[in-house]
């Protein structure tokens, strides 16, 4: 069965920008979701599991921060990797992150080499 | 001063353009030690701006001293920050260079294909991924810094202004040696 991806993002371009450096990464998804705030995302989460989510952390409404909490409890997001994908680059932040549920962080700007590495073992 | 504060304080002003300064900001604070940090910021927006144009742009970028007018009708991102120092930084360009950094972040092979969302969208993630490069290239000296999300306005000879007492960093650059930028930081 194929790999799942949902992009989280409140900008539409930083979405499209995401995806072609997926694409360009040489990573393959069968399906490939957006949503423009942490509320959204869940609302597609509970819908049914994502094998993989990149999430940004700042945005209104939800933040990424929140959606990562709260998709924890989520029985169909007990199998999805959560990968946050912001500027923030602060260690006391990125720590914080991870303990409260990601599965890795992505710092931007960011280059398709960049998601290979942290995606792939994800994958695998 | 709340974040709140900090934007109502931003004018947009028009104005002539600066030469490029160059600024050492000094004092940015005192560690247990009481040693001054000296940081230059001018290297940290200008290497910061090369490395998200290098990246996610496709596009390289160099500084210039080329002190005209960036054009009639300019587009200025700008995102704030605040805490142990507040300020703004922005990035200007004409139409023209904001359509083709579009197009060009977007893999698309025409200027003609990016919308105006698209335009405003991409500058201000430019801004944001700017600020978020310096942040991380000062926050060992600058403390702690909060980022707002970036917001994009167009106009005639735009900039961003914190009023008397600031201090400004300007970094004039050229890209693909075809187009002319100013990012500016401004903090205090």
């Amino acid at each position: 069965m194929g790999k799942s991806l949902m992009i989280v993002d409140d900008s539409a371009t930083m979405r499209k920008i995401i995806m072609r450096t997926v694409r360009m990464s040489g990573l393959e998804f069968d399906r490939t979701e957006e949503a423009g705030s942490g509320v959204e995302a869940l609302e597609k989460l509970k819908a049914g599991p994502i094998d993989v989510v990149l999430c940004d952390i700042n945005m209104p409404e939800m933040n990424g921060t929140e959606m990562v909490k709260h998709a924890r409890q989520l029985p169909s997001c007990a199998g999805t990797k959560i990968i946050m994908v912001s500027t923030e680059s602060a260690e006391d932040l990125i720590k914080q992150v991870l303990a409260d549920g990601a599965d890795g962080y992505i710092t931007k700007p960011f280059t398709p080499e960049k998601f290979q590495e942290k995606l792939t073992p994800l994958l695998n | 001063m709340d974040l709140i504060d900090l934007v109502d304080r931003i004018d947009l002003i028009v104005n002539g353009v600066d030469k490029v300064n160059t600024v050492f900001y000094r004092d940015f604070f005192c560690g247990e030690s009481n040693m001054v940090t000296t940081v230059s910021l001018r290297d940290a927006v200008l290497d910061s701006a090369r490395e998200v144009f290098e990246t996610m742009v496709f596009m390289a970028l160099e500084p210039s001293d080329d002190a005209t007018s960036l054009g009639d009708t300019t587009l200025l991102a700008s995102i704030t920050f605040k805490g142990d120092m507040d300020g703004c930084l922005s990035v200007c360009c004409d139409d023209s260079c904001a359509r083709t950094i579009t197009a060009n972040m977007l893999g698309m092979m025409s200027t003609d294909e990016v919308g105006e969302n698209d335009v405003s969208d991409a500058m201000g993630e430019i801004a944001n991924m700017v600020m978020g490069t310096v942040k991380a290239r000062i926050q060992n000296d600058a403390g702690n810094i909060e980022v707002s999300i970036p917001s994009v306005v167009q106009g005639r000879e735009l900039r961003s202004s914190l009023g008397e007492g600031a201090g400004q960093v300007r970094v004039r650059v050229s890209i693909e040696e075809q187009y002319r930028a100013e990012f500016s930081l401004l903090y205090r």
